[in-house]
């Protein structure tokens, strides 16, 4: 559906390219999530692909059109959901809706249609005639949700979604979220979130410092060599134990162990028990998103 | 079109729902207009009283001097608050704050008033003036002025008293006390006929208009800032939207307003004004009416333009809030709405020319008071469209270069 070929920018004086040599498949169908620190180059991709800014170089295409071309053919093909809570405040839900919709150029019939939708699937009924200002942080998000749902768009761009949500809220959101595809919109989602995304997508890039370092289905990234274990117990693991299995600590309580054979895991599990250490959590051949996310941008505090 | 009428009704929904930006626009320079046309009520009429009193210290008790107290009062100008016997004690009054003038007439008064400055070979002592620190020095002049009119008339009569005597002539036996300044009826010059000058509220209502025209900046970059701080104005580009249309969505709905703000200072004008004691505004008619329109409609654009620039320049509400309203005060300061300009000093005159308000200001006045017609408005009209042209270019660039 989007491709990305080779795409680099550079913002006016800055010593280094926000990106550079971007190349990415986001398949039609499905969640897309994008991760990387901060400054790692995400929001300029995103307004590079919201139109908001022209890549330097390399090209993007939509369905097999250049951006601009796909854009100028269907305005509402690419939408953008923004970190912040972009939508007037001291207009009501309704109003907020009724306004965007007209920027979108809707027809009367077209535009209260969309609203409609939109409202039922951000469950806004009973906020409709509220000021947005005086909506929860949970409404808000489903509002600015709402907004870039009104064109029903190809592609949809969510900046951060759940920033500043309750639990419920969110849960709701990313159920919300994941739902879309099988409405015929493909989401690119941005967050720094790891359990979201590896709750909702199936796809992951992870960029740092303008570069994709990794980019794949989410099982594959999240597959590691099956003859290490993790281990997260409740006590020290006995000295004698951390020899007999060259186990390195990883943290408070946490370990890593070398697995010599398929029949080792049983073993150790044994070996747990008899020495009386209760075990938490166990990751054989899977590692978390977390985890790659870290040792993919070398865990470095960024700004 | 979809889109700018969606933009006017959301443009038009957030004025109305902002109480402090709705009254920056209307209750603000109504209570100018009303205040500062009390104010200067006086200031505009030619011969009117002035509330300053004054003292005569009359040391010579002459019939003469009695006289020159007499036709001071006459004038009625100013307010003869006393007659103290002695300098001390007027000195006392002027340090108390009861009178800010005593006119000190000296022993030998009428003795020496037709041999003035030593004429003869004798020495004259001369008329002195107590005067508080604190006077308006125009003031002081013109109390200067009218007593040396009065002494001029008092000098004029003695001697034609004196020369009938001399030569034999009938004169009456005391000096007749005409009225001073014989009348002097001013007629202001409008095109081909004359009127009577304008008063105050003719001169505050066109000032106080365009000062709150130019107040739309506050409203607009409030607006603008917030659209730009949360993210809406990017939104909107990534909707399609081209920047040109954000600006166009502002400049109807304020230009609608800034007509509104026209139509209500006239009406403070010509009914609120009146109860509270000044002389109602009197509109031109006819073709005149819609020459004043042009010119309001040329002073919207220039503002409404001027506060699309504000809000581009400034980063935070607060810093759009002070350039803007200090803009504006200063606008208004050099632009002769503050201070006439005729009050000011050549220079200052001179720059006032480089002030949006005062080119506003000035095609008010062409229109309202001098009965100007098109070729009269046109230079200033044509000053204000371009001040409004290259603060819109100023604003999209600023804008483009910002969003790259």
């Amino acid at each position: 559906m989007l491709t990305l070929d080779g795409v680099a920018y550079r913002y006016r004086a800055a010593a280094a390219p926000a990106l550079q040599d971007v190349s990415l498949n986001i398949p039609t169908g499905g969640v897309y999530g994008l991760l990387g620190p901060n400054g790692a180059g995400k929001t300029t991709l995103i307004s590079i692909l919201a139109g908001l800014l022209t890549a330097a170089d390399g090209q993007v295409f939509l369905n097999g059109k250049p951006l601009a071309e796909a854009r100028a053919a269907n305005p509402r093909a690419i939408a953008l959901v923004p970190q912040d809570c972009a939508f007037y405040p001291m207009l009501t839900v309704a109003e907020n809706l009724r306004f965007f919709g007209g920027i979108l150029d809707l027809t009367a019939t077209g535009l209260k249609g969309r609203i409609d939708f939109a409202v039922t699937f951000a469950r806004l009924e009973q906020a409709t005639g509220k000021r947005a200002e005086q909506l929860s942080g949970g409404l808000r998000r489903r509002l600015n949700l709402a907004i870039g749902l009104l064109g029903q768009p190809q592609l949809l761009l969510l900046d951060e979604p759940t920033v500043g949500v309750d639990p419920q809220s969110r849960h709701f959101l990313l159920d919300a979220i994941a739902a879309l595809p099988t409405a015929g919109t493909t989401v690119l989602y941005t967050s720094h979130y790891m359990e979201e995304v590896e709750a909702i997508c199936q796809r992951v890039a992870i960029i740092d410092q303008g570069k994709v370092l990794a980019e794949g289905g989410l099982g594959d990234l999240l597959r590691c060599d099956e003859s290490v274990a993790e281990l997260v117990l409740g006590i020290e693991l006995p000295a004698e134990l951390t020899s007999r299995h060259h186990a390195t600590a990883m943290g408070p309580l946490t370990y890593r162990l070398q697995l010599s054979s398929a029949s080792a895991l049983p073993r150790l599990l044994d070996d747990l028990a008899a020495a009386g250490c209760p075990l938490h959590q166990l990751n054989v051949g899977r590692q978390n998103l977390e985890q790659v996310f870290m040792r993919l941008t070398s865990g470095s505090l960024r700004d | 079109m979809n889109r700018l009428t969606a933009l006017w009704r959301k443009e038009t929904l957030a004025l109305l729902r902002d109480r402090h930006g709705l009254a920056a626009l209307f209750v603000m320079p109504t209570i100018f207009i009303l205040v500062m046309t009390m104010a200067l009520h006086d200031a505009f009429m030619p011969g009117a009283a002035i509330d300053v009193g004054y003292a005569i210290v009359d040391l010579d008790g002459s019939a003469h001097s009695q006289s020159l107290a007499r036709r001071l009062t006459k004038t009625g100008s100013f307010r003869l608050a006393d007659t103290p016997g002695d300098v001390e004690a007027a000195r006392q009054a002027i340090r108390d704050g009861r009178y800010a003038l005593a006119l000190v007439l000296p022993r030998g008064f009428g003795e020496r008033l037709l041999a003035p400055a030593g004429a003869d070979g004798q020495a004259t002592e001369p008329l002195s003036l107590l005067v508080d620190p604190t006077l308006n020095p125009a003031l002081q002049l013109s109390f200067r002025n009218q007593t040396s009119a009065a002494l001029g008339t008092l000098r004029a009569d003695e001697l034609t008293r004196s020369a009938g005597k001399l030569f034999g002539l009938p004169t009456p036996t005391q000096s007749a006390e005409r009225d001073w300044p014989d009348e002097i009826v001013s007629t202001a010059v409008q095109n081909d006929r004359s009127i009577r000058p304008p008063s105050s509220v003719q001169q505050n209502v066109p000032a106080w208009l365009v000062f709150a025209m130019f107040f739309v900046v506050i409203p607009i970059s409030a607006i603008l800032i917030a659209e730009r701080q949360q993210g809406t104005l990017q939104r909107l580009a990534a909707m399609g939207l081209p920047f040109r249309f954000v600006l166009l969505g502002k400049l109807l709905p304020f230009f609608v307003v800034n007509q509104i703000q026209a139509v209500s200072m006239v009406a403070v004008g010509i009914w609120a004004v009146p109860l509270f004691g000044g002389e109602a505004l009197v509109m031109p008619a006819g073709i005149g009416l819609f020459h004043c329109w042009l010119v309001a409609a040329a002073v919207s654009l220039a503002a409404v333009a001027c506060a699309l620039l504000v809000a581009s320049l400034a980063q935070t509400t607060q810093q759009s809030t002070i350039v803007g309203g200090i803009g504006n005060i200063l606008m208004a300061a050099i632009g002769g709405i503050m201070v006439p300009k005729f009050m000011m000093p050549g220079a200052m005159q001179t720059l006032a020319e480089w002030s949006p308000m005062a080119w506003a200001l000035n095609g008010f006045h062409t229109v309202m008071l001098r009965d100007g017609g098109f070729s009269a408005i046109l230079p200033d009209l044509l000053k204000l469209l371009a001040c409004a042209a290259l603060a819109i270019a100023a604003a999209s660039w600023l804008n483009r270069s910002r969003a790259a």
